[in-house]
């Protein structure tokens, strides 16, 4: 099986601080990654390099064999990255409905003066992307609240709301940044079963970065460990937990 | 459950075309009968430029949620384009022989110029301006609004050839703002809003104005749309200004001044950002009120003033906040309910 998202020595400096230094991952189609590490380990910067929020220092990010050096993050999100945020950020105002077919937004060929003639073509591309909206609200159990103001979700539901936003751009690759951030373990376990749904239904790769370990041990396949912008363990999740270096840098050093 | 019931979509247009129609045979027999005078069809005529102005306004404003200070000076391009266009046509002289008809392509293609030369101006100043936000935006829109202005009274003629006339202003404009033009060309902009709002690219905006990295990482191209929906804002304006100039007859470069983009702005803010509605009734309100106002003038600007100062204390997100209303949707929304209740009763006589 060949890899959905390779990166090869990925570096970033801001002034004299290197935020990710030699940082390597290889994901491939239906797997589950995860990256881990202390607060302020470069993680986030990591997702903001893969989406071309920075630019790296140097390196390379391949997807599917296809070099994304100087793609901006909307050129990304058309080649397949898709993401969410750690903050929520939804479009508030916005129904739920249309807050996916906005995902859309690329794949619908209309032009302006077509949408404002109401042409043939304006209908049938609406109607479409309607249907295909509430099918994937649909997986997520969400199509009863497909009219409802996305501000006005309940948490839970917001953060469901990003990853069907995130798969509606098609993607090859997702990037969930901190999805289970502020859940109770019954929501935990839900999204869990969540994610192994996108998983078996969508067929793409995912990468996740999370601190509820329970979540991680439980679903990746693929743990990446990063302390101060370095990778300091890459394997399963039995390696990771058993690897004194990671427990070194969560825990300290004992004293002698 | 029960499949709601929903309006067919021919069936909404033609509900709203009716109730345009309807409209303007009210004005218009209003008008006949004499019930309104010449005076208050001139303001109801106003009242179209400002409601043109509100909305075209709250693209840039309420839907793609930047604040442009210089929308006064895309209605001066409209204005000038129109007139001198229309001077240039033996529009005049007809209208004074009183062949009104014969006028109609000259006005046509004047607004269709307004339109495209103050869309060329949004474009270029959109560019440059779009790339910043909030204040920053602000303050270089008003400078370009400025500027627009001060060459306006400056290039009074270029190479010999009367062009603005300066700071005299440009007079003998023929008066082709009737009402019906008016009308017509409200209907049409509020249209034109409408059905670009309902589509991909309407969506586009307004996820730039929620969140414009949420937008970005699902591949909105931003840039194309803050643009666009710029110039679209512009044209707007131009085209009413174009209208302005057809009511008053003669044009000054200091009617666009800072205050009259402040006005505009006003409009849209007490209407509530991203309203449609709320902008007409705002237009309405705020061209209207002074008008009643007139027989205290004294203290005009004062109730002026206060009705500001409540309307943002007790309404603080505007009239209609972002409530956009839909007489179908009313209408469905209503008849759901009705046999919703209607189900549910018998449900319970089924029980009992």
């Amino acid at each position: 099986m060949s890899n959905v998202l390779k990166c090869e020595h990925l570096r970033v400096v801001f002034g004299g601080l290197a935020a990710v230094s030699d940082f390597n991952i290889e994901v491939e189609e239906n797997q589950i990654a995860g990256l881990i590490g202390p607060n302020g380990a470069g993680k986030t910067t990591v997702f903001n390099l893969l989406t071309g929020v920075y630019t790296p220092t140097s390196g390379v990010v391949t997807l599917c064999d296809k070099d994304l050096a100087g793609m901006s993050t909307i050129q990304r999100s058309h080649a397949g990255i898709a993401r969410t945020f750690q903050n929520i950020r939804l479009f508030k105002d916005m129904s739920v409905i249309d807050n996916v077919i906005n995902s859309f937004n690329y794949r619908m060929k209309y032009t302006i003066p077509e949408a404002m003639l109401r042409l043939p073509r304006y209908w049938k591309e609406e109607k479409a992307a309607r249907e295909r909206a509430l099918e994937l609200l649909g997986v997520f159990n969400m199509q009863d609240l497909a009219e409802v103001n996305a501000g006005n979700l309940p948490y839970g539901a917001q953060r469901r709301l990003e990853i069907v936003r995130a798969l509606a751009t098609n993607p090859k690759l997702l990037l969930l940044d901190e999805p289970a951030a502020g859940m109770n373990p019954a929501e935990t376990t839900a999204l869990m079963e969540t994610i192994g749904k996108i998983r078996d239904n969508f067929h793409i790769a995912i990468l996740l970065i999370e601190h509820d370990m329970s979540l991680v041990m439980g679903i990746c396949e693929q743990i990446t460990v990063l302390n101060f912008g370095e990778v300091i363990a890459q394997g399963t999740p039995e390696q990771i937990q058993n690897n004194p270096v990671v427990i070194e840098a969560y825990l300290g050093k004992d004293r002698d | 459950m029960e499949k709601k019931f929903k309006i067919a979509m021919p069936v909404r247009y033609g509900i709203n075309f009716a109730l345009i129609v309807l409209g303007w045979v009210i004005f218009t027999v209003l008008f006949s009968t004499g019930a309104l005078n010449d005076y208050w069809k001139g303001i109801v005529v106003n009242i179209g430029v400002n409601i043109i102005l509100a909305t075209s306004l709250n693209i840039a404003c309420g839907y793609l949620g930047q604040l442009p200070l210089g929308h006064a000076g895309f209605m001066a391009v409209g204005a000038y384009t129109g007139a001198i266009y229309i001077k240039a046509t033996p529009a005049y002289d007809l209208l004074r022989a009183g062949n009104t008809t014969a006028i109609i392509p000259y006005v046509i293609v004047a607004i269709i110029l307004a339109a495209l030369v103050s869309g060329i101006f949004g474009l270029l100043i959109g560019i440059p301006a779009l790339r910043l936000k909030g204040d920053y935006l602000a303050i270089i829109t008003l400078g370009f609004g400025e500027i627009i202005r001060i060459v306006i009274t400056n290039i009074d003629s270029v190479l010999g050839f009367k062009f603005t006339y300066g700071a005299s202003g440009l007079a003998r404009i023929p008066k082709f703002s009737s009402f019906n033009l008016m009308y017509i060309m409200t209907v049409i902009s509020l249209f034109l809003i409408h059905v670009f709002m309902k589509s991909r690219h309407g969506r586009a905006v307004l996820s730039i104005r929620d969140n414009e990295i949420a937008a970005e990482s699902v591949g909105i191209n931003t840039t194309f749309y803050k643009t666009t929906a710029f110039v679209f804002s512009a044209m707007l304006a131009g085209v009413a200004g174009c209208l302005y100039a057809g009511t008053l007859g003669s044009l000054y470069p200091a009617t666009f001044k800072f205050m009259k983009s402040i006005e505009i702005l006003v409009m849209v803010v007490l209407g509530g950002m991203g309203s449609m509605l709320g902008s007409v009734i705002a237009a309405i309100v705020l061209t209207g009120l002074p008008e009643l106002l007139r027989s205290f003038s004294d203290y005009r600007m004062v109730l002026y003033s206060l009705a500001l100062v409540l309307m943002m204390i007790f309404r603080p997100k505007g009239l209609m906040g972002t409530y956009d209303f839909s007489l179908n949707k009313s209408i469905e929304n209503i008849v759901n309910k009705i046999r919703g209740k209607k189900a549910a009763k018998a449900d319970k006589e089924v029980q009992e």
